[in-house]
């Protein structure tokens, strides 16, 4: 049953008055808000993952095309092979996606497009003769991207501008501060650790954000990015006797068990996971950094092993008690 | 939307857009308020990559050395430069010139600044890394902020690594 049929049964059935508006409201307020993945059958599940792989493999014959044919091609050549196919996909989206029966294929021309519009703008600014290395530039096409595909969102309101939006907003985050840095001599490393730290504190917030709403699917991978780059970069801040910071090696293990902590509170298990993950690395990093000299290194690896046992099982107990 | 989960998304989209106005306020308000540089300073370019420098200073002039290059090493031309900081531009000295002038060789000038290299780690992603870095650039730094130096030898950047090295303030 289409969406039109469904709408017109409903239709037939509130002119019957056998269904209320309360309960039509009732029932939708429950699907958008079940926070569970709307069942897809296998076949259907692996023929919407082919539409993916061969909008990237279309995106990867473009990209070989344009490296193979590099001198040979002309200026307005390499651009309409480049930016003249992200448009074009993006166009053929747009009109397969007025048609419900091509929603999925107009999805895979959506990221199609999204993939090979950077390469376009890239072809087609290093032609203008602008350095695309260069952080400004960088900045220019993830900010294109960035206001093309939300201006597309805001007409449009489907998860793949969601994806795209974050990776564009991501882009322009950090090659615009990489801009207004450039090499300044007082911005070392930690600044970049401090990045990544925002934009996975950033990923979490945004996948609960989106926990209860039609955006759900992106939850579970918000949770998992964010976790990754906070912890990951919460980590490596604490740096390495003798430069080590001593307020973030003593803030890390209150982070993680946090982490871990709010796993059970929002029944995310990439949260739960690279917390394990993340604790089992810090105990490997304390112990080597501190007592591996000290208590002598078999005696380190011992308690370090001890330590792995004890948050494996912590890890399994969480995971089968609250998120099973 | 529940108002609480309306919050996180605020609050997610105002973290990056507050650390961006933080690092513009970190870079550009201390600039407002540190002593503009006035005190010159010598420096040498060239000798490319031979660890061993044909010039020094010694008892506040420039003197030069002898180096014992390897046998078949040609060493690079060597220039003295005086840069200008309140200018930031650089003239060019012979080495005549350049031992005239009397030279104070701490790192850090009576105003408070000091002549570095800049961050090789400028940006984030790896092909900032390949072509946005002039690994040569050398920067005023002091009182919370920096300079970009505008050096007459700057355009080697991309090719010759920290070919450049400071000599001294001049008294």
């Amino acid at each position: 049953m289409d969406k039109k049929e469904l709408l017109k049964q409903v239709q037939s059935l509130a002119a019957q008055q056998l269904v209320t508006r309360d309960e039509v409201t009732a029932a939708f307020d429950a699907g958008a808000n079940s926070g569970t993945d709307v069942e897809v059958s296998p076949q259907a599940g692996i023929s919407h993952l082919l539409y993916y792989v061969g909008g990237a493999v279309v995106f990867l014959g473009i990209s070989v095309l344009i490296w193979q044919n590099w001198t040979a091609l002309n200026s307005v050549t390499k651009i309409l092979c480049t930016l003249g196919s992200g448009v074009a996909a993006y166009m053929a989206a747009v009109f397969l996606g007025r048609d419900e029966r091509f929603e999925i294929p107009s999805r895979a021309f959506y990221f199609i497009s999204a993939l090979v519009m950077p390469l376009g703008l890239q072809v087609t600014l290093h032609i203008a003769g602008l350095d695309t290395g260069s952080s400004g530039t960088q900045s220019v096409v993830s900010g294109i991207l960035l206001t093309t595909f939300l201006l597309s969102y805001l007409a449009n309101r489907k998860t793949v501008f969601t994806v795209f939006n974050i990776i564009f907003a991501t882009w322009l985050f950090f090659s615009f501060t990489s801009f207004m840095v450039g090499g300044n001599p007082y911005f070392k490393w930690e600044f970049w650790a401090y990045c990544v730290l925002c934009v996975g504190l950033v990923y979490a917030l945004l996948g609960y954000s989106f926990s209860e709403t039609s955006q759900h699917a992106l939850t579970g991978s918000l949770y998992g990015f964010g976790a990754l780059c906070f912890l990951g970069a919460a980590l490596a801040l604490g740096d390495w006797n003798p430069h080590q910071n001593i307020f973030w090696e003593l803030a890390f293990p209150g982070l993680v068990f946090g982490v871990m902590f709010l796993s059970v509170y929002l029944k995310s298990k990439a949260f739960l996971t690279f917390g394990s993950l993340y604790l089992m690395g810090y105990i490997l990093k304390i112990t080597s950094e501190y007592f591996a000299q000290s208590l002598g290194w078999p005696l380190a690896l011992v308690l370090t092993g001890l330590g792995l046992m004890a948050i494996g099982y912590l890890h399994f107990n969480l995971k089968k008690r609250y998120l099973s | 939307m529940n108002p609480k989960k309306n919050v996180s998304l605020i609050v997610g989209i105002a973290i990056p857009i507050l650390m961006i106005v933080l690092v513009a306020i970190s870079i550009y308000a201390p600039a407002l308020f540190a002593p503009a540089p006035r005190i010159n300073f010598l420096y040498v370019a060239g000798n490319d990559y031979y660890p061993e420098q044909p010039y020094a200073v010694e008892h506040g002039t420039v003197v030069k050395r002898e180096v014992k290059y390897p046998e078949h090493y040609t060493p690079g031309v060597v220039r003295f430069f005086l840069h200008d900081t309140s200018a930031n531009e650089d003239r060019e000295l012979s080495f005549e010139e350049a031992q005239k002038l009397k030279l104070n060789t701490n790192g850090k000038s009576s105003e408070g600044y000091e002549v570095v290299y800049g961050n090789t780690e400028s940006g984030f992603f790896p092909w900032f890394f390949a072509g946005g870095t002039d690994y040569n650039a050398m920067y005023l730094k002091g009182h919370n902020t920096s300079k970009k130096l505008n050096l007459q030898s700057q355009g080697d950047g991309r090719y010759y690594y920290r070919n450049r090295h400071f000599l001294g303030w001049i008294r």
